[in-house]
């Protein structure tokens, strides 16, 4: 059990942890942050991924002991100041069917928005290429991503 | 997946610190970098160290360094630092499409080259790249140090010559003296991340010096070096290509697993091959090839 | 009719939860301190005799609340038939079968105890091919097969792996193959599949102080969950009322999450354990290797033709890998024994579809619900005779396609539809006649068509029913129990509601159920749910309806006929002037001059059966039924490109055109037709489940089982729709859900085989496959 700190959706949270558990799992049973999802725990499928220090990560590749003095933000964060133009434009062209991927699927395209306000088909199909969605088909979530960039300009 | 297995966590400050720990834990630590590998092997119950040594926060241990006659990789280099590079991307070209080739954003921003070398996989993107460019990797212990070409460094499957008391602190290459072009083939059951069921990186230079190395179709990533002895100093010619894809078999080894058989692994270094080597050239020659359409998609 | 809402793309009425992080899925509850996690101890072997079970050591770690085996939980359980076991009893039956549980305080500590337990097993013979099941001599699964309770419609064959027989007979055969200018006969060959809903199961069981077991599930089938809970563990004193099941949103279903699988576990446990929560979540290898898979197939086909393109006969034998237990999986097998005609007329038919036991994991309900793997048969074999006669395939799917009216191979007419308008969208859309030359040499294009259709899969009484309550201000809970996997079930509810009571579709809220307090469903399966929910909401909203029109009547004196609902307010035909706003009393009543009020809170009420349906066939020739209620029907083309030596394709174009009877909400089903298409591509350039001769699956993780991401998807997606309304429909709809990925595989098989001239019998058509079969043809750079 050790003690570490973590700046989480801009709060500053102190809490113990174990060597072994990971940042998922911290995440979701110590700290509340329900929206990243395990599916297949080793990485491959992206429902748990979050931002640490603006960059996405697998968070069930992760230790929490390892985050100590880090800063993430989870969909939640993202969230507290209410739907943002590509959460808007998500709802609008119905780019989630179950849901259990979005979170991530989210998380990887704000990342690429910071980077690259304004990426290419191709660009957003790189970046989103780690979040494995069984129900849409992509198409959809490319169209909301293309029309956020848009609202953006 | 809960990880059922307990152990000490380290997060070590100096190299010196760093390099106790190991020697104090031998064959029972493991180095965590970017443990995109390491913590999928400690879930599934692979390994079970007594001591995790988290070695991001060395300072000693540097990140990426761009020289004039080369790079030095240092041990917590992630593979989106190279990705986002765009020196990396217009001077070592074969070594950014390695890295690009490498599982998806997500994974590349948390796992590092050094990691890449020493879970050593024989899909491993990384190695052909480093092979090409005459890698060499640097090793730390308490109180010594040393180096390892990287042709030396596998032994076997997920096996190096990394010593359990041994840090990698980095990997550097060089670039080749002459004029020179790269180029990185990778074939993965699809588009999105995949293992490779083969991969073959190309370097070429304009003294017709052509370097190979494959990955995934042997039991450790490894130069071609009788199809590079037979290319030496000769121009492309569709007889020459022939000749190299002649050789294939007798320079790979391929298995049949899940992921291909070893008649099609045989079948597409040969494609590659024939594909790859003018693509290469092309690229010396100053025209724009994009990697990922050779194969076919 | 022009609809306000009906017909018209709203947004989902999910979006805000699911884009937010907001919405709760069943890992997400929080339980508290004293909820336990399980860890399931499973079977390493494929087929044993179970000798010993140490737990001793498990049970001594600190942290560990029990241990539990199969002794302890001596129930079996079964949707249409009752073969399997809560735990493992006397033997093991495939790899992955649950064999031990560790209840502990946390996970970790549960899983270090599961390495703790130590079982001791006697090897039985290994079946793992539905071929070698069949051969006389096999090591029978389960010899006490006569004995398992079933539904009226199997029929198992004793003292063999046969768990159901569907035989289907009409007109002569002989006759019909006596009558063909030419017959072929292929063999086509189908591997088994995974879901990969992203969410893997979970379910927690709580059994309180007071005897109440309430269950929290990842489920598509809430009711049929409590009334299995309810069966399996009625020796304990349970009744229906008992067993209460809760489900929350579902991270996608496919058919996986339908009936009951690993479910019953956490609810057994929780039994043992009164005063806890039990969660027990499957691990993805878990997922892959111990809930139902979709079955494997040998499909032996006889066609007969005759020159003008006319089918004479067909025989169609159809040889399922069903797995270790068939209680859900062996209504895949009777479903497409009735309908492995495929959308065609044929005078005559002989259908045997063969439920086979083996020593691999349970089979059951995957999208499309074996429809796919008989169509992958089927629409290769009609592409090849069409070719073989000279006729170009589109004409002659036209020629032979069902149109209304015309029989079934078990005698029930056909329902309304709009096959030959989908079979011309989709070639106008495919540009079929134009000739395709790849400008690249190392290219070749190709363009694959299909037909296909299915119809839901339900016993005869399988219902729906709807609540719906008003709020204050007019807003509306409609409270059903079907669930939202993704397909935009609630939206849909929620429009067809909008559209009897004038109240917008963003005013109604749909919860997900709570089989306390949401009414019947049977289950959101069989693509049945818009159609069969969809009736009973709309009479729910039509009971509330004719209750305000009544009591408007009562007080005003109006004429109920001249009555109508717009913009949430009472009008009236033959008084403009009277504008009654239902938020002024559909709760409190219509205030009088006396001061009393009249009415109160409105609350509708509707449900749904199919009163026409009956399983009631021949064994031998399933004629005198009606065991479907109606079919979906569609086409789809697309263009291919292949890359001579590597084998790599790529499709370049695809559409699909499917007769929705009326299209609820439009872009929804686009969104099921996009989404739909990619797993189906998926299964046959890319996925399959690989077993060693174990029995042990090689694949069970994303690494190695390759579902597509973002960059292999179609360049391009041309989604049809065509509305030829279905009679007894909510608007005429019919669902499309499991449809969309019926097409692709045999279109892929048919394009490869127009690019290359290479006909693949076998799933998937991988690059790999392409290319050794262009080598074995003659292809350069071999060996």
């Amino acid at each position: 059990m050790a003690k570490i700190r973590i700046t989480l959706n801009k709060e500053k949270r102190r809490l113990d942890v174990e060597t072994n558990e990971t940042l998922l799992e911290v995440l979701r049973d110590k700290l509340g942050m329900k929206s990243p999802k395990c599916g297949c725990d080793r990485g491959d499928c992206g429902s748990c991924a979050v931002l640490l220090s603006g960059k996405s990560v697998r968070s069930c590749l992760i230790l929490a002991i390892e985050c100590d003095g880090v800063e993430i933000t989870t969909l939640e964060g993202i969230s507290q100041d209410g739907m943002n133009k590509l959460q808007e434009a998500f709802i609008e062209f119905s780019s989630f069917q179950c849901g259990y991927c979005a979170p991530g699927v989210i998380i990887s395209a704000t990342e690429l928005l910071k980077a690259n306000p304004h990426p290419s088909l191709d660009e957003i199909k790189e970046a989103l290429s780690g979040n494995l969605c069984r129900c849409t088909g992509y198409t959809p979530i490319f169209d909301a991503i293309l029309a956020a960039t848009k609202k953006e300009k | 997946m809960a990880i059922a297995h307990e152990y000490e966590y380290f997060a070590p400050a100096s190299l010196f610190e760093a390099t106790q720990i190991l020697s104090q834990f031998g064959k029972k630590a493991a180095p965590l970098a970017g443990g995109t590998d390491l913590i999928v092997f400690i879930k599934e119950g692979m390994i079970t160290p007594a001591a995790v040594i988290d070695l991001k926060r060395v300072k000693d241990l540097k990140a990426l360094e761009i020289k004039a006659e080369g790079l030095f990789l240092g041990a917590n280099t992630t593979f989106s630092d190279l990705v986002n590079s765009q020196i990396i991307k217009r001077e070592y070209r074969l070594l950014w499409e390695s890295a690009h080739s490498v599982a998806s954003v997500g994974i590349r921003n948390r796992a590092t080259v050094v990691g890449n070398i020493c879970s050593a996989i024989p899909s491993m993107d990384a190695a052909p790249a480093l092979l090409c460019y005459d890698a060499v990797v640097h090793l730390i212990s308490l109180g010594s140090e040393r180096e390892v070409p990287i042709q030396q460094w596998f032994v076997a499957p997920r096996k190096t010559l990394r010593k359990p008391d041994e840090i990698v602190a980095g990997i550097s290459l060089k670039k080749p003296a002459d004029k020179h072009a790269g180029i990185y083939l990778k074939l993965g059951r699809y588009k999105g991340e995949d293992l490779a069921q083969a991969g073959l990186g190309i370097l070429v230079t304009e003294k017709w010096e052509y370097r190979l190395a494959f990955c995934a179709v042997a039991p450790i990533p490894a130069r071609a070096s009788s199809i590079e002895g037979l290319l030496f100093g000769k121009k492309l010619n569709p007889e020459l290509i022939l000749q190299v894809q002649n050789l294939i078999p007798t320079e790979i080894a391929p298995i049949n697993d899940i992921r291909s058989s070893a008649r099609y692994r045989t079948h597409i270094c040969k494609v590659m091959m024939q594909r790859g080597l003018p693509a290469a050239v092309d690229r010396l020659n100053g025209v724009e090839i994009d990697n990922t359409g050779i194969l076919g998609g | 009719m022009d609809y306000k809402y009906i017909g018209k793309s709203v947004p989902r009425i999910d979006g805000k939860e699911k884009v937010s992080g907001a919405a709760i899925f069943g890992d997400d509850i929080d339980f508290g301190a004293n909820l336990l996690y399980a860890e399931i101890i499973s079977s390493t072997k494929a087929h044993a005799l179970i000798k010993s079970i140490d737990t001793s050591r498990a049970e001594k770690l600190e942290g560990v609340v029990k241990v539990f085996t199969g002794k302890d939980f001596p129930f079996k359980f079964g949707l249409y038939m009752k073969d399997r076991y809560v735990f493992a009893q006397d033997r093991v039956r495939f790899v992955g079968e649950q064999v031990a549980a560790v209840v502990a305080r946390t996970p970790q500590i549960a899983k270090r105890a599961a390495l703790l337990i130590e079982i001791e097993y006697e090897a039985l013979p290994v079946v793992l091919d539905q071929m070698d099941a069949l051969k006389d001599g096999a090591v029978l699964l389960h010899p006490d097969l006569a004995d398992y309770p079933h539904v009226p419609w199997f029929f198992p064959k004793e003292k063999t792996n046969i768990a159901h027989w569907r035989k289907t007979r009409k007109g002569d055969l002989e006759k019909g193959f006596a009558d063909a200018d030419v017959i072929l006969e292929e063999t086509y060959e189908v591997p088994r599949y995974a879901h990969c809903a992203i969410e893997t199961h979970v379910a927690i069981g709580k059994y309180d102080l007071s005897g109440r077991l309430t269950v929290w599930s990842s489920s598509q089938s809430p009711h049929t969950q409590r009334h299995l809970f309810a069966e399996a563990l009625a020796p304990l004193g349970l009744t229906h009322k008992d067993v209460r099941v809760i489900a929350p949103h579902v991270g996608g279903g496919f058919g996986g999450k339908a009936g009951v699988t690993m479910e019953i576990i956490p609810a057994a446990l929780a039994t043992k354990l009164k005063g806890y929560a039990v969660k027990l979540r499957w691990t993805r290898e878990q997922e892959f290797v111990n809930t139902y898979q979709r079955l494997g197939v040998v499909a032996k086909l006889k066609i007969g033709v005759k020159n003008d393109g006319t089918i004479t006969a067909l025989d169609h034998k159809i040889y399922w890998d069903a797995g270790a237990y068939v209680e859900y999986g062996a209504n895949v097998v009777n479903a497409v024994g009735l309908s492995a005609i495929g959308p065609y007329r044929i005078p005559n038919v002989s259908i045997d579809s063969v439920c086979v036991y083996t020593n691999l994991p349970p089979g059951g309900a995957y999208r499309g619900f074996g429809y796919s793997e008989m169509l992958f048969g089927l629409e290769s074999l009609i592409t090849t005779v069409a070719n073989k006669i000279g006729m170009d395939e589109i004409a002659f799917r036209r020629h032979n396609a069902i149109l209304e009216g015309d029989t079934t191979a078990y005698g029930v007419k056909m329902n309304p539809n709009g096959l030959l308008e989908a079979i011309d969208k989709v070639k106008k859309a495919i540009d079929w006649d134009k000739k395709l030359v790849s400008k690249d040499p190392t290219k070749a294009l190709g363009k694959g068509f299909s037909l296909f259709w299915k119809a839901p899969a339900m016993p005869p009484n399988a219902s729906s029913s709807a609540f719906l309550k008003f709020n204050e201000d007019a807003s509306i809970n409609l409270i059903i129990s079907g669930m939202d996997i993704g397909q935009g079930y609630q939206t849909v509810m929620a429009q067809i509601a909008a559209e009897i009571l004038s109240v917008p579709p963003d005013k109604i809220r749909v919860e997900t159920p709570d089989t306390d307090r949401n009414p019947y469903e049977w289950q959101t399966v069989a693509s049945h749910i818009t159609w069969s929910s969809g009736n009973a909401v709309k009479k729910a909203a039509i009971d509330a309806r004719e209750q305000i029109f009544a009591l408007v009547h009562r007080v005003f004196n109006l004429p109920i006929d001249e009555l109508f609902l717009e913009d949430e307010a009472v009008k009236c035909n033959t008084d403009k002037s009277f504008n009654l706003p239902l938020r002024s009393f559909i709760v409190e009543g219509i205030a009088t001059k006396d001061g009393t009020y009249k009415g109160g809170p409105i609350n509708g009420r509707g449900m749904f059966m199919p009163e026409y349906s009956s399983a009631a066939g021949d064994p031998e020739t399933s004629q005198g039924g009606h065991p479907n209620v109606h079919y979906t029907v569609g086409a789809g083309a697309l263009i291919l490109e292949i890359d001579k030596e590597t084998g790599k394709m790529k499709v370049l174009k695809v559409a699909e055109a499917i007769d929705a009877g009326k299209a609820i909400n439009p872009d929804l089903i686009k969104g099921q037709i996009t989404g739909g298409l990619l797993q189906g591509l998926a299964t046959v350039l890319y996925e399959d489940m690989r077993y060693d001769k174990h029995g042990r699956l090689l694949n069970p993780n994303f690494t190695d089982y390759k579902i597509p991401t973002s960059m292999d998807v179609p360049d391009e997606i041309i989604p049809i729709i065509v509305e030829v309304p279905q009679p007894d429909g909510p608007f005429g709809a019919r669902g499309i859900g499991e449809h969309t990925m019926l097409p692709a595989a045999p279109m892929i098989a048919n394009a490869v085989f127009d690019a290359l001239g290479i006909r693949i019998r076998q799933m998937p058509i991988t690059a790999e496959k392409v290319a050794l079969a262009i080598l074995d043809k003659g292809g350069k750079t071999d060996g």
